[in-house]
């Protein structure tokens, strides 16, 4: 590895990117530093794109980039970075061997063949596999795509949903693999749209949501987060008017509106105190819960909450 | 092997799919025997030009553009079409070195696959005009300029076959022939002018001097190289 950057890796500030009318990033600023680095964030969040541009891959409509002390579209970079793109798509007539070996004699690595033979074991795949690539199952593509990211040890490794499609066991490794390159000194951004996945990187971890920079810093602080924000709750019960009219005096409540038939919407930011009280409330009031239910906690609105309050 | 060397090699394997090959062996087989025909009627008796005309209008006009169309867009193009390019792209190789190992592996492949019958077609039909050697020169210099142009129209635009053929029958072998200004931007216009004045052929339409017809369709080569070094350059991959 070369004498590693001073100051940040990647120092991103106000990049903005658009598709004609689809805004697909927007005045996102941020620096990444050596370690494991978690991108956190929904389907469509724009993870890819920023990912992309980081790598050179698209220039950014409006802000400025630097990587490794470098424009991201200068091919010289490339020799510093690695990156697992997200599409399935490879040199399908190659095999896994060949593919890594064209990766690294193409970063100028001086043995290509034994690299390529460390990089392809280091991913727990087997050098002699003489199958072409279109042979290769969905997890065989995702460790064969993170091998040839990683055949020329870059600085900086960039992975795009890296896990997608890997068997448990799969995971581990790579999450350990990760964990390693990371230990070494270098940058690793992986990106993912699995909270819990996010966890196991132990790392830092940077939130986009519709394109935001919702936000940042180390998993607990980011879980705590989430589970602070307010909460929406649907309690269906026999008595649903007593029910409201009782849980609008308790502290835990923000607020009740009147669902349907039998339902009440309780406001809530202490999940776990309402839901105390919302048994004792039934009690008292000798009414029937048929039903205590979040309507938001998956992570699309953990997400929106997160960019709404920014 | 170095950097240009590998991605040669890359290049050619993407290129010479097994359905591809057989489908320009066919082309080429086509052409000779078209020759053969002719060679076994009475008509290029009747009339000396006929044979010339043949290589004029099927081995320059359709088996030149069409091999180098196939394959030159595919040097580039599957890499965009499959989402591969990153894997080439995304490499401390000049951008220059990327279109010139495209076009070399391009023009290793049509040359012979163009040149065989033109020239095959050419030996049936000539006789004692030199057309063996026109034919081969005249189809030499189409395919590099062809290949090299195609390679760019790979890379550039999506369905590039379609738009190729359409260039290929439309421009080339229509518009071109019939419009002089036009002949001036037109590959084939070149190629034909040399196969006419290196066999004694009356004057086409358009009949720039025999280094002109050299020169021009290897300056074309050139600027689209450059073209695709470029456009590889500022492209944006997925």
């Amino acid at each position: 590895m070369n004498a590693p950057t001073v100051g940040p890796t990647v120092a991103a500030e106000h990049v903005s990117k658009w598709f004609g009318d689809v805004v697909a990033l927007s005045d996102v600023s941020f620096e990444i530093r050596p370690g494991v680095t978690a991108l956190l964030g929904p389907n469509g969040a724009g993870k890819s794109t920023l990912l992309r541009i980081l790598c050179g891959l698209a220039t950014p409509s409006r802000g400025s980039l630097r990587v490794l002390g470098s424009s991201p579209r200068d091919p010289k970079l490339y020799r510093r970075i690695g990156l697992v793109p997200q599409q399935e798509g490879l040199l399908e007539h190659l095999t896994g061997l060949a593919f890594v070996e064209l990766a690294a004699a193409l970063h100028g690595v001086p043995s290509p063949r034994e690299a390529a033979t460390r990089a392809v074991t280091k991913v727990d795949l087997d050098p002699a596999d003489g199958r072409g690539l279109k042979a290769y199952s969905k997890g065989m593509r995702q460790r064969i795509k993170v091998a040839q990211a990683i055949v020329h040890e870059p600085e900086m490794v960039v992975l795009d949903e890296p896990l997608e499609g890997l068997d448990p066991r799969q995971r581990l490794r790579m999450i350990e693999l990760f964990r390693e390159l990371g230990d070494e000194g270098r940058t690793v951004l992986v990106s993912s749209h699995v909270l819990d996945e996010v966890e196991k990187f132990g790392s830092r971890v940077m939130v986009l949501a519709q394109g935001r920079m919702a936000a940042e810093g180390d998993f607990h602080s980011i879980r705590e987060l989430m589970d602070d924000r307010p909460h929406k709750i649907r309690v269906r019960s026999d008595n649903p008017r007593a029910v409201a009219a009782a849980l609008v005096s308790d502290g835990s409540v923000l607020g009740v509106q009147l669902g349907g038939d039998d339902s009440v919407i309780v406001d809530t930011e202490d999940a776990p105190a309402f839901r105390t009280a919302v048994a004792r409330v039934a009690r008292d009031e000798g009414a029937r819960l048929l039903e205590v239910a979040p309507l938001d906690d998956d992570l699309e609105s953990v997400f929106r909450y997160l960019v709404g309050r920014r | 092997m170095g950097t240009f060397g590998r991605l040669y090699v890359l290049f050619l394997r993407l290129q010479a799919t097994r359905g591809r090959m057989i489908g320009m062996l066919a082309l080429g087989a086509v052409a000779v025997l078209v020759g053969l025909a002719m060679a076994l009627s009475d008509a290029r008796d009747l009339d000396p030009t006929v044979g010339r005309d043949l290589v004029d209008g099927f081995g320059l006009g359709i088996v030149a553009p069409v091999i180098s169309l196939i394959v030159a867009s595919s040097a580039l193009g599957d890499l965009v079409d499959d989402n591969t390019l990153v894997y080439v792209w995304l490499r401390p190789v000049a951008r220059w070195q990327l279109a010139v190992a495209a076009a070399a592996s391009t023009l290793t492949l049509t040359l012979p696959l163009v040149l065989i019958p033109v020239i095959g077609q050419a030996a049936l039909v000539d006789k004692g005009y030199g057309l063996v050697g026109a034919a081969a020169a005249a189809a030499a210099i189409a395919t590099v300029a062809y290949g090299c142009v195609f390679v760019g129209l790979g890379f550039k635009v999506r369905r590039s076959l379609v738009w190729g053929l359409a260039y290929v029958l439309i421009w080339e072998n229509a518009v071109a022939r019939v419009a002089s200004g036009a002949a001036r931007i037109s590959i084939q216009s070149y190629a034909t002018s040399l196969l006419h004045r290196m066999s004694e052929g009356a004057p086409p339409l358009f009949a720039p001097p025999r280094t002109s017809s050299v020169v021009v369709p290897l300056v074309v080569s050139a600027v689209a190289l450059a073209l695709t070094a470029r456009w590889l350059r500022r492209t944006e991959v997925a």
